[in-house]
């Protein structure tokens, strides 16, 4: 209904920078199941997901005056509010105590295996198939736990210098992968 | 290291997922502000990347949008709130202070005006107040009059309707020094009352008075004085227990015991 407008990118920046509330309105119908979906693979909880959702809209109203298409497009930026938030939910206390409550639930009832097998089979997850173990590793940790590379180097035991290379590598073989 | 390495190197990929150290990105972002094959290769990526993932999507639940745009309602509504304080929106609000002060004063002075107008009138009010409380008096004395001349009216009136009343003409004689004058008896056959109407006699002189008569057994006997009043004239005299005939002579004031027989002016018989 309101998503029979179209915006070209730099008019939805624009009316979004305006405080439109119509232009807000597309934006969320157009992006919001891209960027729930980037979420839920994160925090994997569709319940945790659309908590962070919220906030990631308000956080998109409210920090737009500071988007700068300069850095890249609108969706990236977007994208990475989107995930910052979920590893900030994934670090908070509230995430790690309902996740052990969840893995006591899961191993009685088994509930989340659809979830997760639906997960697995989408965007940057469903990419993490394709990888090399040692490569998938460290994208986990990279891209979806939201460690850096020294963290990382340090949780492994590798050397940081090995672990930017396996990184980049394997985000080339992403850039093929989207082909 | 050349731009195409740079492009080729994972770097792209790196910072757009936001995987890049902070000294890395900020090298990126320089060397896209340089080399416009960089930013023109960031972008291809960031397309796909879009793309990608706009065919990975996962509807949120349905509630969640309104629940998003309630909180930004609220917040919008607070942003709006906001400038009409900030911006100099003073001047317009100075011009109606003083629209509002400017009819504060009309408005004063209509009022004071008007406070006038109506302290005069209603000192008008109180003097015509005034004079209807005393027009309204004399009106209430002018109807206590009326109303006791009603009523001696309506006594009278009752007291000729009585059957019991013996009427006895009295006409004036020939001899009579006002031929035409004539008076009338209302005698009470029952109580022996005595009351006179003067019909017509003329004013005496203020030294004189009109007495009554009664011829009793051929000698006249005094039936008493009265006066001629303006209007009906109907007075009760002294009681006469029995006559033969009634006359009225003119006498000094106060009456005398023997009539003044060139005098008389009326005479009447009692018949039956």
């Amino acid at each position: 209904m309101a998503s029979t407008l179209i915006y070209s990118e730099q008019e939805l920046i624009n009316a979004l920078k305006a405080k439109d509330d119509q232009a807000f309105s597309y934006l969320y119908d157009h992006y919001s199941g891209s960027l729930y979906s980037i979420i839920l693979q994160i925090v994997k909880s569709p319940e945790i997901a659309g908590d962070v959702l919220q906030e990631v809209f308000i956080n998109i109203w409210r920090k737009i005056e500071t988007y700068d298409p300069l850095k890249g497009r609108l969706f990236t930026w977007m994208l990475n509010i989107s995930r910052n938030a979920s590893i900030d939910m994934l670090r908070s206390r509230n995430y790690q105590n309902s996740q052990k409550n969840q893995e006591i639930t899961d191993n009685v009832y088994g509930i989340d295996q659809a979830t997760q097998t639906s997960i697995d089979s989408i965007g940057l997850s469903k990419f993490l198939g394709k990888l090399r173990p040692e490569q998938r590793v460290l994208i986990e940790l990279a891209y979806f736990k939201g460690y850096t590379h020294d963290e990382i180097s340090q949780i492994e035991d590798i050397p940081l210098g090995t672990v930017k290379t396996r990184i980049r590598n394997a985000l080339l073989q992403l850039r093929d992968y989207l082909k | 290291m050349n731009i195409h390495d740079y492009i080729s190197s994972g770097i792209i990929e790196s910072y757009v997922l936001g995987l890049a150290s902070p000294e890395e990105s900020a090298e990126f972002e320089r060397m896209c502000a340089t080399y416009s094959e960089l930013r023109a290769a960031r972008n291809a990526f960031e397309i796909q990347l879009e793309a990608s993932s706009q065919q990975q999507k996962i509807d949120p639940p349905r509630e969640l949008k309104s629940r998003i745009f309630s909180r930004i309602g609220m917040e919008s509504d607070a942003l709006m709130s906001k400038p009409p304080i900030n911006k100099p929106v003073l001047v317009p609000r100075i011009g109606f202070a003083k629209y509002v002060a400017a009819a504060s004063l009309l408005l004063l002075a209509g009022s004071v005006a008007l406070n006038f107008y109506l302290l005069s009138e209603y000192k008008k009010s109180i003097a015509r107040n005034n004079e209807l409380i005393a027009a309204q008096t004399q009106v209430a004395a002018a109807n206590q009059v009326l109303s006791t001349k009603l009523q001696t009216y309506e006594e009278t009136m009752g007291l000729m309707k009585n059957p019991l009343m013996a009427i006895i003409k009295m006409p004036g004689s020939p001899n009579s020094p006002a031929p035409s004058s004539m008076a009338t008896v209302y005698w009470n056959t029952e109580t022996k009352d005595v009351y006179l109407l003067v019909n017509k006699l003329p004013l005496p002189v203020p030294e004189k008075q009109y007495q009554l008569w009664a011829i009793v057994d051929g000698k006249p006997v005094d039936a008493g004085v009265f006066d001629i009043h303006e209007g009906l004239s109907f007075v009760k005299l002294k009681t006469i227990p029995k006559a033969e005939a009634f006359a009225i002579t003119l006498e000094k004031k106060g009456g005398s015991p023997a009539p003044t027989m060139d005098a008389m002016y009326v005479m009447g018989r009692v018949t039956g």
